[in-house]
């Protein structure tokens, strides 16, 4: 419990710091001896799984915090050894089946199938159902998907799903109509201060504001960015000062400099260059539409009005033909070069105009 | 010359043709190379009469191959000289015992006749053109089958094929014994004569020219009948003039011969010169002719078995290699194979084969016992004459990989040979004649046998443990696997157990038993892929002999032989070109002349270029492909035709650059390799590399859209397996080669970037699942999956790492303190560690485990900026901090322990070394109430119930302590005796 993420995370749905009245209702909920299956939504570090972990906490009480990590090996019918790693109390249990990359659906049908079809053994305790949670909901196959609509259906008097996913739009309806979606929006800007401010106190560290906003800025509203970077500015340099720098994320400042190489110089050459530079990211595991993404914001605001449009228009183009094909770098590099495109055609344009 | 032959001579000479018969008996029935007398007696014959003989089907027969020899001889006579040079020097190569040179045919280890000596002696001083094709050996050969038949059937197992052998013409031994100095001139003079006469002849019989014909009747005359006293068997009889005349007597069976012969075309006879002698005549010239040509070449002989006879025949089986030197393959790897055959003589045919330095020993003796098979590679390197120039084949050997070395029982280490190579360039022709050269009866199993495990098994058993009883031919046994790589695992398996489990037999047998599973054969195994997976095991226990290409002038020399012989127009270079567009593949070369010749007599250029014929689909490399992609061919008059230029029909030698013929070849070359995606990230990672015509980047654009597509369709054939949109790959490359194509050089590198893409991303996988792994419950808010690769880790690289200074930790400041203990704290939750390890420069550094840094990395940004000393006072602490979380929660290991020594102290139950001592409080009262209590305990020194009071109780014990009779007494230093729980916490 050593990092702030952790320390001062909220245990109890009446300590959360924002969506009071959703935690209101959320507790409401628990009351009732019904419960239906959940969906969390939400961008990444809003804190879904913080809510979750209260919702359980407010459900069975803080046995739930005794956690143990578990890694559970599965055989696929191809004979395939995969490992999953779970995190289970004695109520509840959460797994990451994406873990298992293209393999989850056993992961679905073996794990979370054996666990709903226990039952508690004490029952007089608090519930007669246990809690599955799946994280990252939004990385699993279509098939894996398929599999467990059923089971949601089927063990319902035993067990509760809930699913946390960054964006409902992979889920299938199937799973969507099952579920109660419950959106986590990501904090804003005066939460996220006065969260950060708070930490602070209780580290008995003094945060200017000034700072503080800065950090939400370049957290892109992620808490967990947000305390993570403060944290990060707190070991570079103790006690806060409001222009202190903020560190990056080398992903971030990586592809910034990528974007601004492809600015700069539209050739062949440069083009390989980009290209090694794109190589990389994917080599780190930056998923590529988070490339895509860094690069058109990048391009986008550097480049004239003008081509915003097309620039915006080609990166949707290319970045859909990218989610029916494997070879990302194909698709990236397409995108690259189209840009180069018409930056090419509008300077050399600018050019002519500049010479009537 | 007026010396008559004494009686003896006479009566030899007389009853020659009655021993010859006893001789030929045996050697109708195998058409033995060993050459009888009456064959040499009768080598001086004309050629009218070998041709009237034709008829009987004695092509093969000694007697016309003596006769073009002879002719032969005329002219390369210079070229003989070399050759018995060479003869020597192929000795000391192939390991035959150098003995006296004894003539060069002498090859036989027989010595006994002195005769011989003496010939010998004159025959090299009068080396040159006098030179008598005398072969000694031919006599003893005689000599021997007269007396002991059986002993010639060792020599004929031995020698196999020995046609070969013997190319000299033999002179009958009683002659020559009789012949003197004198003779022996006027007999070269005569052969002189001869020759002139006959080459005279074969050239006037081709014109068919009468008067020729009349001397060569006159010739008929003139060989059987003589003036002075002949060489040959004969019948002196007195003219009218008082004249004496010599006539000559010929083999009963000769006779017969002729008389059949006669009769069987009595017509002819009756019209001497009508029609169907004019074609008889016109049939012999040309054989005549194309025994003549053949011979004045010793390099290559075809042996034209029966060139008109079944002109139907498929002109690859007509001219196939018969003899070990019509082979085209390269002669490098024709002889490393034999030599590796004949490693086998000592185990099969129970002669030793003499290695090089064995040699050396048994020089001294002559020829001695293991000659035969040794003479054999003597004679044939004899023949082909150029060979000893390149003499040191034995150090080129090595790249061969044969392994020279023989095990216990005289065979090669490696067992088994495989030949590979592409199709069409002669190996299973090559395997065959080498074995029958060697003197083996060839087995062959090849893909057209069941080749399952159990039949596999049952032919290899039968094979190497048996030989055919019904057969007259008791040559050894010879396998050849061909086609090896279409078997089937098992069996190859079985195949290499088969050869290695006789090693182990023998070690076990030791003798004992007639081990029956020791391989006593040779195994030739053909294959065209030695890299296919089945062969591996194979691969690694066999002499493996690649077959390189042949030489397209060389395959087109040959061509042009035949197509000589075939009296097929055509010039040498369409032939070449015929070579290079069949890729130098014999058979389909061959094939097409056939082809041709069956169309019309004349193969040109353009036939060549422009039809389809004997071109296979070859594979193409992908860095053909990639430059035909590349590339686009200038339009050249060329003979070259590779495949990646396609010729217009019409044209000949041109090719065209219109898109037309363009986007043809792509796709030709294309189709050829088939490899779609290895071609793609080719192309991929080197079309930037080319030169870009435009500046706008619209064929770039162009191009990646191609690429897009083919990668999106690639997705969906592999998940979907449709492969019904397959087709559509191919036309990504034809945009490509329209975009990016010139007329220059590419230059182009080996797609990597792919696999190393590949490589490195499951590396960082890995490394991240590891972290993954080590994360603890109570740090659950780093995330998950992408959220903590891309969240966290970065900044958690900075938040660990903290500034300290190089000091011990007790002189750390506080602030510093407290940014240690967060760090290892951090650390701790997640898993992390430093681990001491020895970098590639070779000195330690300290990394983080799992590799934290290597993830997230990129060029030109800091890890962990933590020195040395840092990371060093860190991973000590961390490891302090995880053996205090392991251990029991903080106050809980005190509480038990206390609670456990009031246990002991209560009820004494503890085992003794766990027991606590503590000095006993010497107190007055307690010592003057020891004596009262003691009253009250038992027999075993118990406490008894009577004294009630807990005070007495707890003085019974100190009482029990000074009553026992172990007494410590507390000296400074160590004792093991005494133990005592130690706390982890205790020591921290």
């Amino acid at each position: 419990m050593a990092l702030w993420v952790d320390k001062y995370r909220p245990r109890e749905l009446s300590k959360l710091d924002f969506h009071k009245e959703q935690a209101e209702n959320l507790r409401n909920l628990c009351k009732q001896s019904d419960f239906p299956h959940l969906m969390f939504y939400g961008p990444s570090g809003a804190g879904k799984k913080t809510r979750i972990m209260c919702l359980l906490r407010e459900m069975y009480g803080s046995g739930v915090e005794r956690l143990r990590s578990e890694t559970m090996t599965f055989t696929t019918p191809s004979n395939r050894k995969i490992e999953v790693m779970t995190v289970s109390s004695n109520y509840h249990l959460e797994v990451n089946p994406s873990d298992a990359g293209m393999y989850d659906r056993t992961v679905v049908i073996d794990l979370i199938k054996q666990v709903a079809q226990t039952h508690q053994i004490e029952i007089s305790g608090q519930r007669e159902f246990k809690v599955i949670v799946i994280s990252e909901g939004d990385e699993l196959t279509k098939d894996a998907q398929h599999a467990l609509r059923r089971t949601m259906e089927k063990y319902v008097a035993t067990c509760r799903i809930i699913i946390s996913v960054n964006s409902t739009s992979r889920i299938i309806p199937a799973i969507r109509s099952r579920c109660l979606g419950i959106r986590v929006a990501a904090p804003n800007e005066t939460e996220i201060v006065s969260i950060l401010q708070s930490t602070c106190k209780r580290e008995g560290l003094a945060l200017p504001v000034e700072l503080a906003k800065r950090v939400v800025d370049k957290s892109e509203r992620n808490l967990r960015r947000a305390l993570l970077m403060l944290e990060a500015a707190k070991v570079a340099k103790a006690p806060f000062t409001a222009n202190q720098e903020i560190p990056d994320l080398d992903w971030q400042v990586f592809l910034r400099e990528t974007a601004a190489q492809i600015i700069s110089e539209q050739t062949p050459g440069k083009l390989e260059k980009i290209r090694e530079r794109l190589y990389e990211l994917l080599t780190q595991g930056v998923p590529p539409n988070l490339i895509f993404r860094g690069l058109v914001e990048q391009l986008v605001n550097n480049c004239d009005m003008s081509i915003k449009a097309k620039t915006l228009e080609f990166a949707t183009e290319y970045e859909h033909r990218m989610q029916s094909g494997a070879k990302h770098i194909f698709h990236l590099e397409a995108f690259v070069a189209q840009f180069m495109n018409i930056y090419k055609k509008f300077l050399s344009e600018l050019v002519m105009t500049d010479d009537f | 010359m007026d010396q008559y032959p004494d009686e003896n001579e006479e009566f030899e000479l007389q009853y020659q043709d009655e021993l010859e018969l006893l001789e030929d008996l045996p050697d109708e029935f195998n058409e033995a190379p060993a050459p009888s007398t009456s064959k040499q007696k009768e080598n001086r014959a004309p050629p009218l009469k070998d041709v009237s003989r034709l008829g009987n089907s004695t092509l093969g027969s000694p007697q016309l191959s003596q006769i073009t020899f002879g002719a032969s001889q005329l002219g390369t006579e210079d070229l003989e000289a070399g050759t018995s040079t060479g003869g020597l020097v192929n000795r000391r190569l192939f390991g035959t015992p150098k003995g006296p040179p004894v003539g060069r045919g002498c090859s036989t280890p027989f010595q006994r006749m002195p005769a011989i000596q003496e010939l010998e002696s004159t025959q090299l001083t009068s080396r040159g053109f006098d030179q008598e094709p005398e072969n000694p050996a031919a006599n003893q050969l005689q000599e021997v089958g007269l007396k002991n038949l059986n002993k010639r059937r060792l020599e004929r197992d031995l020698f196999g094929d020995i046609d070969d052998l013997f190319h000299e013409s033999y002179e009958d031994p009683m002659v020559k014994k009789a012949r003197t100095e004198e003779q022996r001139d006027h007999e070269a003079i005569d052969k002189i004569l001869e020759l002139r006469r006959k080459l005279r002849e074969s050239s006037k019989t081709l014109r068919k020219d009468d008067v020729s014909r009349l001397k060569a009747l006159h010739d008929f005359k003139m060989r059987n009948l003589s003036y002075d006293i002949p060489n040959w068997p004969f019948l002196a009889i007195q003219r009218s003039d008082l004249e004496r005349i010599y006539v000559r007597f010929h083999s009963e069976d000769y006779e017969q011969r002729q008389l059949d012969m006669i009769s069987a075309r009595g017509e002819v006879v009756g019209s001497l010169l009508g029609e169907a002698k004019e074609k008889i005549w016109q049939e012999a010239s040309e054989i005549v002719l194309s025994r003549l040509e053949v011979e004045k070449d010793s390099d290559v002989t075809l042996v034209p078995t029966d060139s008109h006879t079944q002109p139907d025949r498929l002109w690859v089986d007509k001219y196939k290699p018969r003899k070990y030197i019509d082979l085209l393959s390269d002669e490098m790897t024709n002889r490393s194979l034999l030599y590796w055959l004949k490693m086998w003589d000592k185990v099969v045919f129970g002669k030793a084969f003499h290695s090089k330095q064995e040699q050396e020993a048994v020089t001294g003796e002559g020829g001695a016992a293991g000659g035969g098979a040794n003479n054999q590679l003597n004679s044939f390197n004899k023949r082909t004459g150029k060979f000893e120039s390149n003499g040191g084949w034995r150090q080129r050997k090595s790249r061969q990989a044969l392994n020279t070395n023989v095990d216990a029982l005289g065979r090669p280490m490696q067992k088994v040979a495989l030949l590979c190579g592409p199709p069409g360039l002669g190996k299973t022709t090559l395997a065959h004649t080498i074995a029958r050269h060697a003197g083996y009866n060839v087995r062959e199993i090849n893909a057209s046998d069941d080749r399952s495990p159990e039949a596999f098994k049952l032919a290899l058993e039968n094979g190497t443990q048996m030989s055919s009883v019904l057969n007259a031919d008791k040559r050894p046994n010879c396998i050849v696997l061909d086609e090896i790589d279409g078997a089937p695992r098992q069996s190859i398996e079985y195949l290499v157990k088969f050869i290695s489990d006789g090693i182990y037999n023998k070690v076990k047998a030791k003798g004992a038993k007639a081990e029956h599973n020791v391989l006593k054969r040779p195994i030739i195994c053909i294959c065209n892929d030695v890299y296919d997976p089945a062969l591996r095991p194979l691969r690694q226990v066999a002499f493996v002999v690649t077959f390189p290409p042949i030489d397209a002038a060389r395959l087109a020399e040959r061509l042009v032989k035949i197509a000589h012989r075939e009296q097929l127009k055509t010039d040498f270079g369409s032939l070449i070109a015929l070579a290079e567009k069949s890729g130098n593949d014999v058979r389909s070369c061959i094939s097409s002349m056939q082809f041709f010749n069956a169309q019309k007599h004349s193969l040109t250029l353009q036939d060549v270029l422009n039809n389809n014929l004997g071109q296979k689909d070859r594979h193409q490399g992908l860095f053909a492909v990639w430059d035909a992609i590349f590339r686009i061919q200038r339009p050249r008059k060329t003979l070259q035709t590779d495949a990646n230029k396609m010729d217009e029909p019409g044209q000949v030698t041109m090719t065209n650059m219109s898109v037309t013929t363009r986007v043809r070849n792509v796709l030709d070359v294309v189709h050829s390799s088939g490899d779609y995606e290895r071609l793609t990230q080719g192309v991929y990672e080197n079309y930037l590399q080319q030169k870009m015509p435009d500046p706008n980047f619209t064929g770039v654009c162009e191009a990646l859209k191609w690429f897009c597509f083919t990668d999106t369709v690639q997705h969906q054939i592999s998940r979907q397996q449709n492969y019904s949109v397959y087709p559509y790959l191919q036309y990504g490359f034809v945009v490509w080669h329209l975009l990016f194509a010139t007329l220059a050089w590419p230059k182009i590198a080996f797609p990597t970037r792919g696999f190393e893409l590949q490589q490195k991303s499951t590396n960082q996988r890995n490394i991240f699942q590891a972290l993954c792994k080590g994360v603890t419950t109570s740090a659950l808010g780093v995330g998950q999956g992408k959220t903590l690769l891309l969240d966290t880790v970065p900044l958690l690289k900075r938040i660990l790492s903290p500034q300290l200074r190089s000091v011990a930790v007790q002189l750390l400041s506080l602030k510093e303190q407290q940014d240690l203990r967060h760090t290892i704290e951090v650390m701790v939750d997640l898993g992390l560690t430093f681990v001491q390890v020895k970098s590639q420069e070779g000195h330690y550094v300290f990394q983080t485990e799992p590799d934290l840094d290597a993830l997230s990395a990129f060029p030109g940004f800091t890890g962990l900026s933590l020195p040395y000393f840092s990371r060093q006072l860190i991973a000590r602490e961390v490891d302090l901090e995880r053996i205090r979380r392991a251990a029991p929660k903080g106050g809980a290991p005190s509480a038990p322990s206390a609670a456990k020594k009031k246990a002991s102290a209560a009820a004494a139950q503890l085992p003794n070394h766990l027991q606590t001592l503590k000095p006993k409080p010497i107190s007055a009262p307690n010592v003057h109430s020891a004596p009262k209590q003691q009253l009250t305990k038992d027999f075993f020194g118990r406490i008894t119930h009577k004294s009630s009071s807990k005070n007495s109780v707890e003085d019974a014990k100190t009482d029990a302590i000074v009553k026992s009779p172990i007494w410590y007494r507390y000296k400074e230093g160590f004792n093991n005796a005494v133990r005592k729980d130690v706390h982890i916490h205790e020591l921290l």
